[in-house]
């Protein structure tokens, strides 16, 4: 497993977000985890990334444990994160976020390779890329969000909500990007409002309802499973 | 026109150290999210460097400000391992605790030196003189000179390098910044070193042409309150813009009126730009 939560609590002062829940990332895998708003989704990517501490369990990535650590310090060992929010540096230029991302790379040509690659899947950020990236449209931003993440060169890309508040066809877009990048062997742990979309892309899924685990399986399975049908997808 | 040229140098000379203090102080609230009410006591601590390194010692005027520069970046650094970092969730409790290190800072300088103005001899008596009636002494031009170079030297490490934009990110989302994998706690450090420091160079090289007293910070965050204020919080480049507007039309009012019709329009220029645009010249409203 590239990434293995073991028995993980989160609470935030007195109020329980996330309880005893357990989850595995395989390598090369797309994982998402679903549910409604205030489920916990986000805090669980937010304890894998080192931004909510944990109350009780034990996180492992890549052969090391990383709970405990700061965020740069599990960035360093090749975790990526898209924030809810994209939370791009709006005062920089498109370029700039992007070299940002490869803050901890030495590897000079590694990282002007990677910035070809960013450019040559996203067509806009090159046309834009001395543009703020304030003035551009949340789509181009979240192309912006990934892009820079990718810049770090992961090994597990971690994306909240990549979809929200997005035109459909820029959902389309995104969709199909995150099944490139998959395909050239990033791991992901997607969380997503949009149940169609997480269960359509993703290989295992997780199904959260207030802070507990209640279901677990094969994405293709549950997008079956008459409960997430009826509580999830809408049919 | 002798007199309008005058003022003008004076003005210029005022902008430099202003923009100096405003330049850190807005560092400071960018990359740390806290208001440092003691950076007036910074630029004073660095004038004291000044007080007891060149005059008391004796050592040359340059070692005093490098001095200076050091020891109050020191300070800095300091203030953020006391104060800042166990606040660090606290904005609030930040700026009281910096309250609190004016204070300090002020008791410090009155046990050790005494409440009176120190006296320091000129570093240079030599005068430029553009004509009769239009004068610049050389110890305002090492000012002026001073801060065109640390300023050009701040933008260029800000612009071109690594720690610069991992500073520039920090400032405008310091979690978003941490999952670039940028250390918080070391950009936070060079934020309150180079803040602090550019007060401390800013005291130690304006000490001979002050009165350099342990109150002497008070006038010195009033002016810098205003100035980023005025160029919204947050904006370096709006800080040194504000710091020219301000020194122009401080400097100006001052020769033609007096000092106290003087402070009276740079509160009113602050209440002109809160009012037409809150969040200041070149702020932008989600960090105000």
């Amino acid at each position: 497993m590239l990434l293995e939560m073991k028995d993980i609590s989160i609470s935030y002062g007195k109020v329980s977000a996330v309880r005893n829940l357990s989850l595995n990332v395989p390598e090369g895998g797309i994982v998402t985890i679903i549910g409604g708003n205030g489920a916990g989704k986000t805090s669980i990517l937010r304890a894998m990334s080192g931004m909510v501490p944990l109350a009780g369990g034990e996180i492992h990535f890549d052969g090391s444990r990383i709970d405990g650590l700061t965020s740069d310090r599990i960035v360093a060992k090749g975790m990526a994160h898209v924030p809810e929010g994209r939370r791009v540096f709006p005062d920089m230029t498109v370029e700039e976020n992007l070299r940002t991302g490869a803050f901890l790379r030495r590897d000079k040509d590694g990282v002007e390779n990677d910035l070809e690659k960013v450019f040559q899947r996203f067509v806009r950020l090159r046309e834009r890329r001395r543009q703020l990236a304030k003035t551009m449209s949340g789509g181009e931003q979240q192309m912006l969000a990934i892009g820079r993440a990718l810049m770090s060169a992961p090994k597990l890309l971690l994306m909240d909500e990549p979809s929200m508040g997005l035109a459909p066809v820029i959902v389309e877009e995104i969709a199909v990007i995150i099944e490139e990048i998959n395909a050239q062997g990033l791991s992901v742990v997607l969380v997503e409002q949009n149940a169609e979309l997480a269960l359509e892309l993703a290989n295992h899924a997780y199904v959260l309802e207030t802070g507990n685990l209640a279901l677990e399986g094969p994405a293709d399975e549950l997008h079956d499973n008459e409960h997430v049908r009826a509580a999830y997808l809408g049919i | 026109m002798d007199l309008l040229a005058q003022t003008g140098l004076n003005a210029v000379y005022a902008a430099s150290y202003i923009s100096l203090i405003a330049v850190g102080l807005v560092l400071i609230f960018g990359v740390m999210g806290v208001i440092n009410f003691a950076h007036g006591e910074l630029y004073m601590a660095g004038a004291y460097s000044v007080v007891l390194i060149y005059s008391d010692f004796q050592l040359p005027f340059m070692v005093a400000v490098a001095v200076g520069l050091l020891f109050v970046g020191c300070l800095g650094l300091l203030m953020e391992r006391a104060l800042f970092r166990p606040l660090k969730d606290n904005p609030l409790g930040g700026l009281v605790a910096s309250i609190g290190f004016l204070m300090i800072m002020q008791a410090l300088a009155s046990m050790g030196f005494g409440v009176r103005m120190e006296h320091i001899p000129p570093v240079t008596q030599h005068v430029i003189e553009f004509s009769e009636r239009v004068r610049l002494p050389l110890s305002r031009l090492y000012v002026i000179i001073a801060a065109v170079v640390l300023l050009t030297v701040l933008w260029v490490f800000l612009k071109k390098t690594r720690f610069g934009w991992a500073l520039r990110a920090a400032a405008q989302d310091p979690e978003a910044a941490a999952l670039q994998g940028i250390s918080i706690k070391q950009t936070a450090r060079i934020a309150m070193f180079i803040g602090a420091g550019l007060a401390g160079i800013a005291g130690a090289l304006t000490a001979p042409l002050v009165s350099v007293n342990p109150h002497m910070g008070h006038s010195v965050i009033v002016t810098a309150f205003i100035v980023i204020i005025v160029g919204g919080v947050g904006s370096l480049e709006g800080a040194v813009i504000a710091s020219v507007v301000y020194a122009i039309v401080h400097t100006f009012v001052t020769t033609f009126f007096d000092g106290v019709v003087a402070d009276i329009t740079g509160l009113s220029l602050m209440l002109l730009v809160l009012i037409v645009k809150p969040t200041g010249l070149f702020g932008s409203a989600d960090r105000a």
